[in-house]
């Protein structure tokens, strides 16, 4: 042991092959982190998201194993960058590095592959996209891209077979090649050194020693990493019908920003040839460099490569953080993917994540409410009050706004703005169109009486009446009014409309979560509003929306707007 | 007997020689041909048409506001079946007595194209490609217009033909 110990080294001193211990560092932490990531995965559809936050956020020890397979990922790729970057300055490509130095390249690529297929496996909005990009890239090969593509994605779409795919290249496929490569390199540098003989400047000890420090090194720099950002990113469960904001991983950044100076019928160019030449400037190194002293001028490209790439993704990283739009898109999906994660924590149904999220009023409702109601109703801080052409929700169904809208109904954030003005009467206001001597009495005979019939009615929208019991004799009260002066016109439990105005609502659950679903889903059901609410004289009326959202998720809207409209208060 | 083998060199040794290498090549392929066919069976399966897909009644759609509506309609995925889920969504347009109809789709890499930030037409977020109110491409990377869906009105509802087209290329390639 000690004579081996202490037995000249070959090959150069003890930090000769610094970056090669590292690389093998990364490799063995990453198998090791890899396998024990393998024992929580599920690689599906429904399964990977939740089950990769359930290790993140649940399962112990999991941030830090999946921090550092994350972390060790991303150091592999710039330390394989660097072991390029090295070899070609120190001319390891020459006679009879050659192999070497191509297996060098293939480490590399093989690590970056790893990212593109490790990035797609949590099955989050980040990987999704970028995944989609990807493969509509690789489409645009020509002849053999649209098949590529499917047989990468699994079919004509990202789907269940595209995940085990990659899955499979993941875990077993990708790890054979780089083991194999890693070891056919160092075989080749050892019979190499052992038959060039360079002078030994160490011992196998201080080899060994030095191997270990550094090992030891880069275990605690990427276990400091993780727990500073406390594992790895999460994005939202993969949502194919949003508007994501995709962007490619951090190394395909040059990439992305190449495609800006390149459009149509040139974006080949941009996306393939560029980095095409790059790869193949640096393949062809043994070839281009002939040992006849210029070596500035073969080491300008392979600066230019890399100086290129970093310039070019500072560009585009620049480029996104000055785009309000980008800014404001991504500030969305990190508001999302904290949500996710947060309500994954309570369990997340077996239909997947995605299922999670679109039931979820916060996540999904919020996002219905502003892409088909904020166009003419506002609510909280979605839609537009200068453009709005219905109801005011804030505070709609509570005791204040309806104390204010039974006295002023055509206030503009009541129906005054919508095609309903005119049609409710003030209940104790005189009509400004009687002759002042015409006889004229209020359906509502004082301010206590119309209070009484504000709290009966905003109980009708609570599942339980928030208010103390004291406040029965003022609900029973207010019950009484609506039944007897009410129903000249509304309906009250499907009762009423002495006049056959078939307009005015049904006044029991008035605002509840089922009137609010009823109402999105056919506003003319009478069990909320009725015929004349999808009358063509109504211009501008609501539209049903049960042709238009699935009845999920009019659920989802529903629930989101009876919340926030009790939450919020009546503008004065 | 041991020296058997020796004094037929070219008889029993090398029949079962050929014999083993013919089994093992019949094996390997065996096994072969069905592996590369499970593996390549996601490749198959071109365009297939679209489909017919109602959306919403004509008389919800304002004129020349174009408005994102879901494609509702079963979704199979390998070997999951979902039930009425959106597939997709797509803007559509009432101009007078026809309905316009474009996937959201970005034909450039396939983002998800939005309304533009002001006055008419639409954006495309990921690598910033803008279409004008009839779907032209204005500026950006993408390499033909928005994609027009063709639509048909039955009974007062709009019906939307729903089909995915390959990205990035000139001309309108359906895919699924």
């Amino acid at each position: 042991m000690r004579a081996w110990v202490n037995h000249p080294a070959v090959g150069g001193g003890p930090w000769a092959r610094a970056i090669g211990s590292a690389v093998a560092t990364c490799v063995g932490i990453l198998g090791l982190t890899g396998v024990v990531l393998m024992t929580g995965y599920s690689p599906s559809p429904q399964g990977a998201w939740a089950s990769v936050a359930f290790a993140q956020l649940v399962q112990d020890g999991g941030w830090l194993v999946r921090g550092m397979h994350y972390w060790a990922a991303q150091a592999l790729m710039v330390l394989a960058a660097l072991h390029v970057l090295h070899g070609a300055f120190v001319a390891a490509y020459r006679k009879p590095g050659e192999i070497g130095w191509w297996l060098t390249l293939a480490v590399l690529g093989v690590a970056m592959a790893q990212g593109i297929t490790g990035g797609l496996l949590p099955w989050d909005q980040r990987g999704w996209w970028a995944r989609v990009v990807e493969g509509n890239i690789v489409g645009l090969a020509p002849v053999v891209g649209g098949w590529l593509q499917q047989m990468m994605s699994g079919g004509p779409e990202l789907g269940a077979l595209g995940l085990a795919r990659a899955y499979a290249l993941h875990v077993l496929v990708l790890p054979i090649v780089l083991v194999g490569v890693l070891w056919a390199r160092r075989a080749l540098a050892l019979r190499v050194a052992a038959s060039s003989a360079p002078p030994a400047t160490g011992t196998v000890g201080s080899r060994l020693a030095s191997g270990l420090l550094l090992a030891a090194a880069v275990v605690l720099v990427l276990f400091a990493i993780t727990r500073a950002t406390h594992g790895a990113p999460l994005d939202a469960p993969a949502d194919p019908l949003s508007d994501y904001p995709a962007r490619p991983e951090w190394f395909l950044m040059p990439m992305f920003a190449l495609r800006k100076f390149f459009h149509g019928a040139m974006e080949f160019w941009g996306t393939s040839l560029v980095p095409g030449l790059a790869a193949g400037y640096l393949a062809l190194l043994p070839f281009v460099d002939r040992r006849d002293g210029r070596r500035a001028a073969v080491l300008l490209p392979v600066v230019g490569i890399f100086g290129g790439a970093i310039a070019l993704a500072l560009v585009a990283m620049r480029h996104d953080a000055r785009d309000t739009g980008y800014v404001k898109a991504r500030a969305k999906a990190d508001v999302q993917a904290l949500a996710a994660a947060k309500l994954s924590v309570d369990g997340v149904p077996p239909g997947g994540a995605l299922e999670m999220v679109r039931r979820d009023p916060e996540l999904h409702g919020r996002d219905l409410f502003d892409r088909h109601c904020a166009s003419c109703h506002v609510l909280g801080d979605l839609g537009d009050p200068e453009k709005a052409t219905a109801t005011d929700l804030d505070g709609w169904g509570t005791v204040a706004w309806l104390e204010a809208m039974m006295h002023d109904p055509d206030r503009p954030q009541f129906f005054g703005r919508g095609p309903y003005k005119g049609q409710m009467p003030s209940v104790d206001a005189r009509p400004k169109d009687k002759p002042p001597g015409e006889k004229w009495t209020p359906m509502v005979k004082s301010d206590a009486d119309r209070h009484a019939v504000a709290v009966f009615l905003a109980g009708q929208g609570e599942p339980k009446p928030a208010s103390p019991e004291a406040d029965d004799a003022l609900r029973a009260r207010g019950e009484k009014i609506v039944s007897d002066h009410c129903t000249a016109c509304h309906l009250y439990k499907g009762e009423g409309d002495d006049e056959g105005s078939k307009m005015a609502p049904e006044l029991s659950g008035y605002a509840s979560f089922a009137w609010i679903r009823t109402q999105v889903a056919n506003p003319a059901s009478a069990e909320t509003y009725r015929e004349k609410a999808l009358d063509e004289a109504m211009k501008r009326h609501m539209p049903r929306f049960d042709g238009d959202l699935s009845a999920a998720d009019i659920d989802v809207v529903a629930r989101w707007t009876h919340r926030h409209s009790r939450e919020t208060t009546l503008a004065p | 007997m041991t020296h058997e083998s020796k004094r037929e060199p070219g008889g029993r040794r090398e029949a079962l020689k050929a014999i083993a290498a013919v089994g093992g090549a019949v094996g390997c392929a065996s096994l072969a041909v069905p592996a590369a066919r499970f593996v390549l069976a996601p490749a198959k399966g071109g365009a297939e048409g679209g489909r017919w897909i109602k959306t919403v009644p004509v008389a919800s759609l304002a004129e020349g506001e174009p408005k994102r509506v879901a494609l509702i309609a079963d979704h199979r995925d390998a070997w999951t079946l979902e039930k009425q889920v959106e597939l997709g969504a797509a803007w559509l347009e009432k101009r007078s007595d026809t309905v316009l109809a474009w996937s959201v789709v970005c034909p450039h890499l396939g983002c998800a194209v939005g309304r533009a930030a002001s006055g008419p037409g639409f954006y495309c977020p990921c690598h910033d490609s803008s279409f004008d109110g009839d779907g032209r491409r204005l500026t950006g990377p993408s390499p033909r217009p928005l994609d027009a869906l063709p639509t048909r009105i039955e009974g007062g509802i709009v019906m939307v033909e729903f089909q995915r087209f390959r990205q990035g290329t000139p001309e309108k390639e359906p895919v699924g």
